[in-house]
């Protein structure tokens, strides 16, 4: 079962990166639709592992993403689908792989019949929108997207895991909120990388990261993680304001949105600690 | 910011873990619990030992992630001797760059040393643990710290 999740959390990411790639709206759309859906399959199958005792990891290979037309990615991500259904036959819960089966279907289904377009998500040629940032700007933002768009990665996998060992419902609650969030920032932050020509797959989560073994301590440090990411947010805004109004509310945005990331984290905090003092 | 350092950052060289590794070693940082694991692949050429395959692992920032893909890149292929000869390349330059680019480069450079002393320690005792090495202000590598 690990290497089908593998396998699946790989299509799920190449998948989503081929959204960023798109400049079809509508093939966007539906790469981000399907990537969303092989996450819940993702998630699926953790919950397998997890009530049928079996171990489970995180660990992925490299993604190979660089291509100059769409059906070249589209092609890669309908040979792992394929290997994905092959690879069903480990899973034992009949609706849950027909369920992913079926998808399957329908997913390569669609993917065969998306025209390609020409792919300039890797020509690095760093200008946004039309926008012409200076040098120091340009390397200040190219870094925090790298930074950040892994960051982002790296929580939704954190706060997944929690997720799917937590029993309690207001965990579950501010998990899932989290989770959400790291999404939206991760698909602003990629589509932003592929804009500029820099588009790359977030590296791997090493295990002791995601498997925490204090997590009093995780989210304390979270908490003060957010606080750095708020004054980087805001030393960004700062640094692209006068050439562009538009990239500066975003990070503005971005900013005031950790205000609530920080109170649902104070919040987890105020459950696990309150959950030592019974004990 | 040049074309190789973004294709390194786009696509980092020699991320992840090698399966079949014979050598493995930790730099790690102290003060911040940032740290990485080289794996090593060697080869046993009459007595001369080369980095046949080579990954790393790191939890640590960007700047961690390219001083790994640059100097995994330029250790493969290298025997003993020469790949001893970068890591010391890389110590020496750390004066002239920031502290805190200074502090990645030397946890990659310290694992690489590390993962080749775990390698000769293992020609002696083949059960011998992964050694770590921390980073230090003057960028020397402190005492050995067994599988901390």
């Amino acid at each position: 079962m690990n290497r089908l999740l593998v396998q699946v959390h790989e299509v799920w990411l190449e998948t989503l990166m081929s959204a960023f790639m798109s400049n079809n709206t509508a093939t966007k759309q539906t790469l981000f639709d399907f990537s969303e859906i092989m996450f819940r399959h993702f998630t699926w199958i953790e919950n397998y592992c997890i009530k049928n005792g079996v171990s489970y990891d995180y660990e992925r290979n490299m993604i190979p993403l660089k291509v100059d037309n769409l059906d070249a990615i589209l092609h890669d991500i309908i040979a792992r689908l394929n290997r994905v259904e092959l690879q069903l036959v480990v899973c034992d819960d009949e609706a849950l792989s027909f369920r992913i089966s079926q998808d399957i279907e329908y997913f390569i289904y669609t993917l065969k019949n998306i025209p390609s377009e020409p792919v300039s998500a890797f020509d690095m040629q760093r200008t946004i929108n039309g926008i012409e940032l200076t040098e120091e700007a340009t390397d200040a933002l190219t870094l925090f997207l790298f930074e950040e768009s892994y960051k982002e990665y790296e929580l939704i996998m954190i706060y997944n895991y929690l997720k799917a060992h937590s029993k309690d419902i207001e965990l579950v609650r501010i998990f899932q909120i989290l989770i959400d969030e790291s999404f939206f920032h991760l698909k602003r932050f990629g589509q932003m990388m592929a804009d500029m020509g820099i588009l790359g797959v977030p590296r791997t989560i090493a295990k002791e990261l995601y498997v925490v073994e204090d997590i009093v301590e995780f989210l304390k440090n979270g908490i003060n993680e957010e606080l750095l990411a708020k004054e980087e947010c805001k030393r960004l805004s700062d640094a692209v304001s006068n050439e562009s109004k538009e990239l500066a509310k975003f990070f503005d945005f971005v900013n005031y949105q950790e205000n609530y990331h920080i109170a649902l984290m104070k919040e987890a905090l105020e459950f696990y600690n309150k959950a030592a003092d019974v004990q | 910011m040049d074309a190789v350092l973004l294709e390194h950052m786009m696509n980092p060289k020699n991320y992840g873990v090698l399966e079949h590794s014979n050598a493995e070693g930790i730099g790690k940082n102290p003060h911040n619990g940032e740290k990485v694991i080289i794996f090593l692949s060697v080869s046993n050429r009459n007595n001369v030992y080369v980095i046949e395959d080579i990954r790393f692992q790191a939890i640590g920032c960007m700047t961690t992630v390219l001083a790994g893909s640059i100097i995994t890149n330029e250790a493969r292929g290298l025997d003993f001797d020469r790949a001893e000869a970068l890591v010391s390349t890389t110590l020496g330059m750390l004066d002239s760059v920031p502290p805190e680019e200074a502090a990645c480069s030397e946890m990659v450079a310290l694992a690489l040393q590390a993962a080749m002393d775990t390698y000769k320690e293992r020609q002696k005792d083949s059960e011998f643990p992964m050694i770590t090495y921390k980073i230090s202000q003057n960028c020397t590598p402190q005492g050995v710290d067994i599988n901390e």
